[in-house]
């Protein structure tokens, strides 16, 4: 039934695009406007994704945040040159997916945003793709400039600091978020528990 | 000759906007903060002794309940009625009446409290203002009514400290009542506490002895910091204080003010 809305939705939105290029082809405003009522619901209240900054991932591709939007993210904001917890961290939360159960597998995603805007080019980011062989389905990497990274992690409630070195000091947070971006639970330190976490993920990914 | 004229008189107009940019180049209500340099009150064995801070615009005043009334009226998503969760705890606003009435425990010419971290860089980037960063607030207060190092100024200290161990009465008093600094700044000690723009880099763990205690895990690379100036106890406060805070946090003392490039 839903799918049939959002069809019709996006039929009537499409026809109406076709008449508004039809009458005005000046008018660039028109097809702005009829995006903005596209059928997805609004963000909620809490959601992170109304964080409206623009990010780029290791494809070079330009990305808002709520095009992580429609299934639970696990969030981890990291830098790829990290020498540190960064790679214990990653390798965690792969192990955490490997021990997923099939039917939850494929229906979380793993993020990892980097506070280094300048060093983690979609370049470098796909190199630490490759390195720690994080598969395209599941994985996405992003980088971000220096206000949006301050404002994630001001959501995330991440501290983060860079020292004389060009190293940065940063909370060890894995967050979750549920398809809609609402934080649904973070796990702090360098041994969050698995049990734990997998159990939440069992429950976000169950229908 | 019609264009000739118009010409000279773009000219004269451009020449003179030129020479009047030249002479002031600062919005109103902000001073300019020189360049310098400022030494961190905590900081790692890998963080720099010094941090330049490179030449600023800085508000005289924190923003009041007045300038605050008007960006919401503008910006109708920051009332408070209207604000998303995730950008502003439930005590937005909370002094004031209603949306657009702050009402009698908000005076307009008080400085503006109960705003989240959020809403004061949305207010800053409405006026094409910034927060300042930490180093640049602490840079410019620093500053006694007599010198740009008040450090060794026994009597600013004094007061200083006086503030910071005075419980905040109910009510605020307006701004602009506090002497004025070296740099002509007013009320960065004495009124309330003012986010900024990097507060969540101050990275206080609980125990700043690097001997892995239970917070060491929780960050990485932070367990080798210590106080650069003991005595420093003001400095300590608001290093405890912006470490404690989140970004939707909206206290009954805390506000801000803007800065902005030179």
């Amino acid at each position: 039934m839903k799918t049939l809305i959002y069809s019709t939705a996006a039929f009537l939105i499409a026809l109406g695009n076709l008449i508004a290029d039809q009458s005005s082809t000046n008018e660039v405003r028109r097809s702005c406007c009829l995006a903005a009522i596209a059928p997805e619901k609004p963000l909620t209240d809490k959601s992170v994704f109304q964080i409206d900054s623009s990010w780029t991932n290791d494809d070079s591709q330009s990305v808002r945040l709520s095009s992580l939007r429609g299934r639970p993210q696990l969030v981890v904001m990291f830098f790829a040159s990290c020498q540190m917890t960064c790679p214990l961290i990653v390798s965690q939360v792969k192990q955490l997916e490997a021990s997923l159960p099939a039917e939850s597998r494929g229906k979380v995603g793993f993020t990892l945003v980097s506070f280094d805007s300048t060093r983690d080019t979609p370049a470098a980011l796909k190199e630490y793709r490759a390195a720690h062989s994080l598969s395209a389905a599941n994985w996405t990497l992003l980088a971000g400039s220096a206000d949006g990274v301050l404002d994630l992690a001001a959501v995330l409630g991440v501290k983060f600091k860079q020292d004389a070195q060009g190293q940065y000091s940063h909370s060890n947070l894995i967050t979750l978020l549920n398809a809609d971006g609402e934080i649904v639970q973070q796990f702090a330190g360098l041994n969050p528990n698995r049990d734990q976490l997998k159990a939440e993920i069992e429950k976000l990914t169950k229908d | 000759m019609l264009k000739r004229i118009q010409l000279i008189f773009l000219a004269t107009i451009s020449a003179w906007t030129l020479a009047a940019g030249a002479a002031d180049p600062l919005p109103t209500g902000m001073v300019r903060i020189p360049t310098g340099v400022y030494r961190p009150f905590f900081r790692a064995a890998t963080d720099a002794k010094e941090i330049p801070v490179k030449s600023f615009a800085l508000d005289v005043l924190p923003v009041t309940t007045r300038e605050f009334l008007q960006f919401v009226r503008a910006h109708p998503l920051w009332q408070r009625s209207q604000v998303k969760r995730l950008f502003a705890d439930d005590s937005y606003l909370k002094n004031w009446s209603g949306d657009l009435e702050p009402g009698t425990n908000a005076p307009l010419d008080a400085p503006v409290t109960f705003v989240s971290w959020f809403a004061a860089r949305a207010y800053a980037e409405s006026q094409s203002k910034r927060l300042p960063t930490v180093a640049e607030w602490e840079y410019a207060a620093q500053a006694s009514p007599t010198s740009a190092n008040g450090e060794n100024d026994a009597s600013f200290k004094r007061a200083v400290l006086q503030w910071y161990s005075t419980p905040a009465s109910q009510t605020l008093a307006p701004t602009g009542r506090g002497a004025a600094n070296f740099y002509g700044v007013r009320d960065l000690h004495g009124l309330v506490w003012e986010w900024v723009l990097d507060f969540n880099t101050a990275m206080v763990t609980g125990d700043a002895r690097a001997d892995g205690g239970v917070d060491a895990q929780y960050f990485c690379g932070a367990g080798a910091q210590g106080a650069q100036d003991p005595d420093n106890f003001p400095a300590f406060m608001r290093y405890g204080f912006r470490s404690s805070l989140k970004a939707d946090y909206c206290v009954h003392n805390l506000g801000f003010r803007c800065a902005k490039d030179l």
